[in-house]
């Protein structure tokens, strides 16, 4: 998908004002989504499995180039096309031709985070082959034609009513159909898309070098069924994917489906290891694997912000993120929102093609908390914030406002009578007066200065 | 199978353009890593628990053997996640449960996997239009509730048929998921499943809906006798 992540102001502005039920919407959702995490969690020594996991993550990406050679061994052994993509354009082009060479005409398309960072479905509908999303939840958006709007639940921002009002129109189903017959016409379209497709494509939560097993999470067997049903299946997997040893499954299956749904374990689990063999009666024939590093080598390269690479796509910091509840993913503008997209745009995009990402949140420290693989993603933000403040990046009026501030806080005397000077300023006004402040007041509610200044109240001695 | 021919897409242009990727990229991962702290692997996860070792790993990974109690927290799980499970004390018993339950169906996609004397009193039928699926499970695993299925089985009659009935073994329930997969790491599959309940999604409106893509009805036939 083509990023934009510069209209993040204006989009967010305009779903809070003016799409109120969004916002009910995804708060409802992903505050139902952090309960179960919280109360999977009480189960176990979440500290120990975090520390585990991040340890294990960590040492891959240390020896990623043993891992990826040994992976690539792994899987030509197994029967598996193995193809490398440099970018996004690199990956698309090795779909292209795989789609050419098999004449390819009907696709069917396992959730993939990685799909929508390259924009694949609109490549391959470009070049005629029509391209089926059989999630549940990205086969809603797809029908409305929208990007999804979380990692995990990509239609979270739909409320039953309009996915009523949607399936009517596409697909006749009663106005007031309940969402176990709303469930059953998707079952009914989709069963003839899995038996008809050429080509089924996936992407890949782990890909295991010892053994050269592709593990895939799901609930809704649209996955296991998108890798058997068609003759040939094509994974495009992030090099950061690997994990070293078939056993490291056992804590990553079941730590990803807690942080991201409080379930011991995805539903269904796919652990591929190549085409059909001869004493199977089905499965592909064919299996690709896309190795795609766009982006993921130079962030590895980067010491200081690398740690966003042991992400496991959980959308556990979405779910508690306080300013992605008020909107949804959609204002991100890119195919990773909340609080990982934050930090993973600026590496993956650029750091001006993903302003204001990483100012979109409050630094209070939840997704911290609850990561899975403990990514420090609220250092990592400010780490990106003052990477744009050195670049020149952030507005002119802001950088003299924080040099006043700097030297204000330097001086006593001049910062104790500053900071009553402020307390005359029409702030409650939406601090207009103030042209330092007008980037910061603009979007937020008025500011309401306390009866007395904090230096009163501390010298008073505060209760 | 639909589809083209069986060759494998031409390595010749492919393989020559992404080998000159590979070899960038391989190369970008070991120039950003030349200059880096080397991090160990921790070790074999061991699913720690509350109230265990304080959260380090025990100085001895314990060593689960198939039991009764790994059994009885399989089917805990499994139910948990909206499977059902039936416990019988023989093979014959689980015949005679599958009899009956037959009753309510017209026809059954049987596993390869499956022992004719395992197979339900019904006229075989495809698995894109059978009613039934029963199937053999390889393994099962009790920590995360899971029927571990092989592709040598058939996988369009574990995915197709609206209801599935899994044969498992007592003796084949394994305490954790990493044991499970230890045990099948020298004899792997094309592609193993790993099934923990019905087919389900939440993506209309948070409501829970069963049977969305794969089997919306699944049973769990655990044959309890002891080896």
């Amino acid at each position: 998908m083509k990023p934009h992540a510069a209209d993040y102001a204006a989009s967010a502005r305009h779903i809070i004002r003016d799409q109120p039920g969004v916002r009910a919407a995804v708060t409802a959702a992903t505050r139902s989504f952090d309960a179960h995490r919280a109360a999977s969690w009480k189960e176990i020594d979440v500290e120990a499995w975090k520390r585990w996991a991040e340890g294990v993550k960590s040492h891959v990406l240390m020896h990623l180039d043993t891992y990826m050679e040994q992976a690539e061994t792994r899987l030509t052994e197994n029967g598996v096309q193995v193809h490398w993509a440099e970018s996004a354009e690199d990956a698309l082009d090795v779909v292209g031709r795989i789609a050419r060479a098999r004449g390819v005409r009907r696709a069917v398309k396992a959730k993939s985070m990685l799909t929508e960072e390259l924009g694949l479905n609109a490549y391959l509908e470009a070049r005629g082959v029509h391209v089926r999303e059989t999630d549940l939840g990205e086969y809603i958006i797809q029908l409305l034609g929208e990007p999804p709007s979380h990692i995990v639940g990509p239609a979270i921002h739909q409320s039953v009513d309009d996915i009523r009002v949607l399936f009517h129109r596409e697909l006749g189903t009663a106005p007031d159909a309940t969402p176990e017959a709303l469930a059953a016409a998707a079952r009914s379209a989709l069963r003839e898309e899995f038996l008809g497709a050429d080509l089924g494509i996936s992407g890949g939560n782990f890909l295991v070098a010892e053994t050269g097993t592709l593990a895939l999470i799901e609930n809704e067997g649209n996955i296991r069924l998108s890798t058997s049903a068609p003759p040939v299946h094509v994974a495009l997997v992030g090099i950061e994917k690997i994990l070293p040893h078939l056993e490291d499954l056992a804590g990553f299956l079941q730590l990803t489906a807690r942080a991201a749904t409080g379930q011991p374990i995805g539903n269904f689990v796919s652990l591929i290891q190549g085409p059909r063999r001869a004493d199977e009666p089905d499965g592909p024939e064919e299996v690709h694997v896309i190795l795609v590093d766009n982006g993921r080598s130079r962030l590895l390269a980067d010491d200081e912000a690398w740690e966003a690479l042991r992400c496991v796509r959980c959308g556990a910091c979405l779910n508690i993120c306080p300013v992605f509840r008020q909107t949804g993913g959609h204002p991100y503008g890119w195919a990773y929102s909340g609080p990982i997209g934050a930090i993973l745009a600026p590496a993956y995009l650029g750091l001006r093609a993903s302003l204001p990402l990483p100012f979109a949140s409050s630094l209070c420290g939840a997704c911290a908390d609850v990561c899975p693989v403990s990514i420090p993603i609220p250092d990592l933000l400010v780490l990106w914030r003052s990477r744009a403040v050195e670049a020149g990046e952030v507005p002119k009026s802001e950088r003299a406002g924080m040099r006043a501030y700097a030297w204000a806080a330097d001086h006593p005397r001049i910062f104790a009578a500053a900071g009553s000077a402020l307390r005359t300023l029409p702030l409650d006004k939406g601090g207009r007066a103030l042209p330092v402040l007008k980037e910061w007041t603009a979007p937020r509610a008025p500011l309401r200065p306390s009866p007395r200044t904090f230096r009163r109240l501390w010298k008073e001695g505060i209760e | 199978m639909t589809g083209g021919g069986r060759e494998p897409v031409a390595r010749g242009r492919t393989g020559a353009g992404t080998s000159a990727a590979r070899d960038r990229i391989l190369e970008r991962v070991r120039a950003a890593l030349a200059d880096r702290a080397r991090i160990a692997h921790p070790g074999a996860f061991e699913g720690w628990r509350r109230g265990g070792s304080g959260g380090g790993p025990p100085d001895v990974p314990t060593p689960h053997a198939p039991s009764s109690d790994a059994v009885a927290e399989f089917v805990h799980r499994f139910e948990a996640a909206g499977g059902r499970a039936v416990r019988v004390p023989s093979a014959a018993a689980g015949e005679a449960w599958l009899a009956e339950f037959s009753a309510g169906f017209d026809a059954a996609a049987t596993g390869q996997m499956l022992p004719k004397a395992l197979a339900p009193p019904l006229p075989s039928a495809p698995p894109e239009v059978a009613p039934l699926g029963v199937s053999m499970a390889r393994c099962a695993v009790a920590e995360t509730g899971s029927l571990m299925l092989d592709a040598r089985d058939g996988r369009r009659t574990q995915l197709l048929p609206p209801t599935h009935v899994v044969w498992v073994r007592a003796a084949s329930v394994y305490a954790t998921l990493r044991e499970a997969l230890l045990a099948q790491q020298d004899d792997l599959p094309s592609a193993l499943g790993l099934h923990s309940g019905p087919s389900k999604s939440a993506d209309i409106g948070q409501i829970l809906v069963e049977g969305v893509h794969g089997p919306g009805r699944v049973i769990a036939l655990i044959i309890d006798e002891r080896p």
